[in-house]
């Protein structure tokens, strides 16, 4: 058993959250698929959240000699927690990321698994898609925002079946929401990320429904994603040029009031215009104010935030007299 | 010897070679250190042939093009000698000058600095650009470099080493440096046409590198007093507020008028702004504290070369 251990390849997460499917069912299914790419696998299932009865049917599964991990946490962190703890526990040397519930036909992993030969993260994209037409139109609308937003072409960031090399999970930091945009932080972090058409489960389907609350979310969601992409190291850039635009516009009128009272002695009282300016121009200064704290923030801490990842250090052997810092010879020496 | 490089196939292998003879004769022993970023080019594959049969040569390879200011970083932090030397992979610059660069070094100098005296660009969309721009640089960093674009620059390794490289800094690291109080020198250099490839720069930057430097003048003069920053940017609305104020009281009591609303408000308002700028100073200080950039780390580092010799090519502190 330990030595079977030792040699594992591909890890599934699982991450379980409140949608979830007949998890013994559906481990069974992933671990057919699995076994089928004919190399060492693991199931690493994190239980987001309290479910005992899971648990319960996981446990019979592993004794029946599932090659099963169960992660349980103590509560629902969410899935982004979910999948780094499901990291934690994981060893094989590709790591394949599957949903809790069942939205991709469990044959077509072998696609993802295959389709990274050339890249460092194969994600799913579901096609042919079922769901109604306004569902297809929400969706549309959301990834044609994130490209305008971030100049990334994504059509499926909702499938949750990904597969990628470890190191990709290593360097990458998900906390919150992010999970949804693996694909785009994966990107920039210089990852090469391909979409792969997987077919989709015929019981992928969405019961409740989605509320104005969810789509707040969603939109904040994208937001916060070009924070991340685009400004996160240049705080001032995106504050200072909202603040500049609207405590500009505040002093143009704040300059027109003037000139219109002591010029022309147009009385200010009864027009609350005065207000107006004033509050544009104090939310000015103070997004202004708040880049340059971001500013600050970054500039001293430079050296823990690093912009820019090295894929590899490459020097050779010194076979010459003449080694000016020769380390030890490196072949493809990762460093991060 | 930090190189970064971004599709330069055709450069690398002339560089190379140039780089080789001319540090070759020195007393001193060297490591290239080739920063690709990103290149999507044989940029690569030409810099592997040349390091297997040169062990001096280290190649760094980035994921994805990160920009000039991350090569540099990276290289920095990999580089392991006491003297770096920075110059571009575009073959611009002459590898033959280093010599003077390092001897430079040698004399006490911290940071030497190229200036390309008859750059060899296009007159109009190159060099009047720069020259405008190296003026405001000089102007508002207070550190009067006359070529801040010329890539070709030496340093003490424990000093670029201890100064924060990120975003687009690259361009004003004598200017960042300047905390730390180095001695500086100007060295003119050779400067070549491009003889290979294209130039990978352009006019549209220019919007970018103001607001840059508007965030280096902020955080060079103002780091360590994050307060006192904030303070006076709240001194305007401050005024504001007390002039404000000051006609409400001149409007209700002396001539017994109406309470004018509008301008009591708005004094308010800008009360509350004044408040709201200081304490975020007050938060600025508290980010100094937590962050690792500290002015007597700077101050270390610039102490251990005294014993520099004055000269009349030094230019501050």
């Amino acid at each position: 058993m330990t030595e079977r251990k030792n040699c594992i390849e591909i890890s599934a997460i699982i991450p379980v959250g409140v949608r979830h499917a007949d998890m013994a069912a559906l481990c069974r299914d992933y671990g057919a698929a699995l076994a089928q790419l004919g190399r060492p696998y693991e199931l690493v299932v994190v239980l987001d959240g309290r479910y005992p009865h899971v648990s319960a049917t996981l446990e019979e599964l592993q004794r029946g000699g599932e090659p099963i991990v169960i992660v349980a946490l103590t509560r629902g962190f969410g899935e982004s927690t979910a999948l780094m703890a499901g990291f934690e526990r994981a060893r094989g040397s590709l790591v394949v990321t599957l949903p809790g519930y069942y939205q991709i036909v469990s044959s077509e992993i072998s696609k993802l698994v295959n389709a990274l030969g050339t890249a460092d993260v194969a994600i799913g994209l579901r096609w042919p898609r079922a769901g109604s037409r306004f569902e297809a139109v929400r969706r549309g609308g959301f990834h044609r925002a994130l490209r305008w937003m971030t100049g990334l072409k994504f059509s499926d960031l909702g499938c949750t079946a990904r597969a990628m090399r470890r190191r990709v999970m290593e360097e990458i930091f998900l906390y919150g929401d992010q999970h949804r945009f693996f694909a785009v932080l994966a990107q920039r972090l210089g990852f090469r990320v391909v979409e792969v058409t997987v077919r989709q489960s015929p019981r992928d389907r969405f019961e409740g429904r989605y509320r104005l609350r969810d789509y707040a979310h969603r939109a904040l969601d994208i937001l916060t994603v070009l924070f991340v992409v685009r400004f996160t190291k240049k705080p001032l850039r995106f504050f200072g040029m909202i603040g500049m635009l609207l405590g500009g516009i505040g002093m143009l009128l704040l300059l027109y009031l003037v000139v219109a009272r002591l010029g022309f002695g147009e009385p200010l009282a009864g027009r609350p215009a005065l207000l107006l300016t004033s509050l544009l121009v104090v939310l000015g200064l103070q997004l202004f104010a708040i880049g340059l704290l971001g500013e600050l923030i970054i500039f001293t801490h430079a050296r823990d935030i690093k912009d820019y990842q090295v894929e590899s250090v490459i020097q050779f052997a010194a076979d010459s007299a003449k080694p000016a810092a020769a380390d030890a010879a490196q072949d493809h020496v990762t460093a991060t | 010897m930090i190189v970064p490089v971004y599709n330069e196939q055709d450069n690398i292998v002339p560089l190379y070679s140039a780089i080789v003879r001319a540090l070759e004769p020195l007393r001193w022993s060297f490591e290239v250190v080739l920063v690709d970023d990103g290149s999507t080019d044989a940029t690569l594959a030409h810099a592997i042939n040349l390091a297997r049969s040169d062990s001096r040569l280290h190649i760094v390879k980035f994921r994805r093009n990160y920009g000039q200011t991350a090569a540099m970083a990276a290289g920095v932090e990999h580089a392991s000698g006491e003297v770096l030397i920075t110059m571009d992979g575009d073959l611009q610059n002459d590898p033959a000058d280093i010599e003077h660069f390092v001897a430079k070094i040698d004399e006490g100098y911290d940071i030497v600095v190229g200036w390309r005296r008859d750059r060899q660009d296009n007159f109009l969309s190159r060099r009047v650009p720069s020259r405008i721009a190296n003026w405001i640089i000089a102007k508002v960093t207070g550190v009067p470099i006359k070529d801040n674009g010329c890539s070709l620059k030496a340093y003490r390794a424990s000093v670029i080493k201890a100064i924060p490289l990120y975003s687009e800094m690259h361009r004003f690291i004598p200017a960042v440096a300047s905390m730390a109080g180095p001695r500086l020198a100007e060295m003119e250099v050779r400067h070549h046409a491009r003889r290979y490839g294209t130039s990978k720069y352009g006019l549209s930057r220019i919007y970018k590198v103001l607001l840059d430097l508007l965030v280096i003048k902020t955080v060079i003069s103002f780091t360590s007093r994050p307060l006192l920053w904030f303070t006076l940017l709240a001194l305007p609305t401050l005024l504001f507020a007390m002039l404000a104020f000051s006609y409400t009281a001149y409007a209700v009591l002396v001539r017994g008028g109406q309470f004018p609303l509008p301008v009591a408000g708005s004094g308010f308002i800008f009360a509350a702004c004044t408040i709201m700028l200081m304490s975020s100073g007050a938060i600025g200080e508290l980010v100094f504290r937590l962050g690792d950039v500290r002015e007597r780390d700077f101050a270390r580092l610039t102490a251990k070369s005294v014993g520099a010799t004055s000269d009349s090519q030094e230019l501050r502190k």
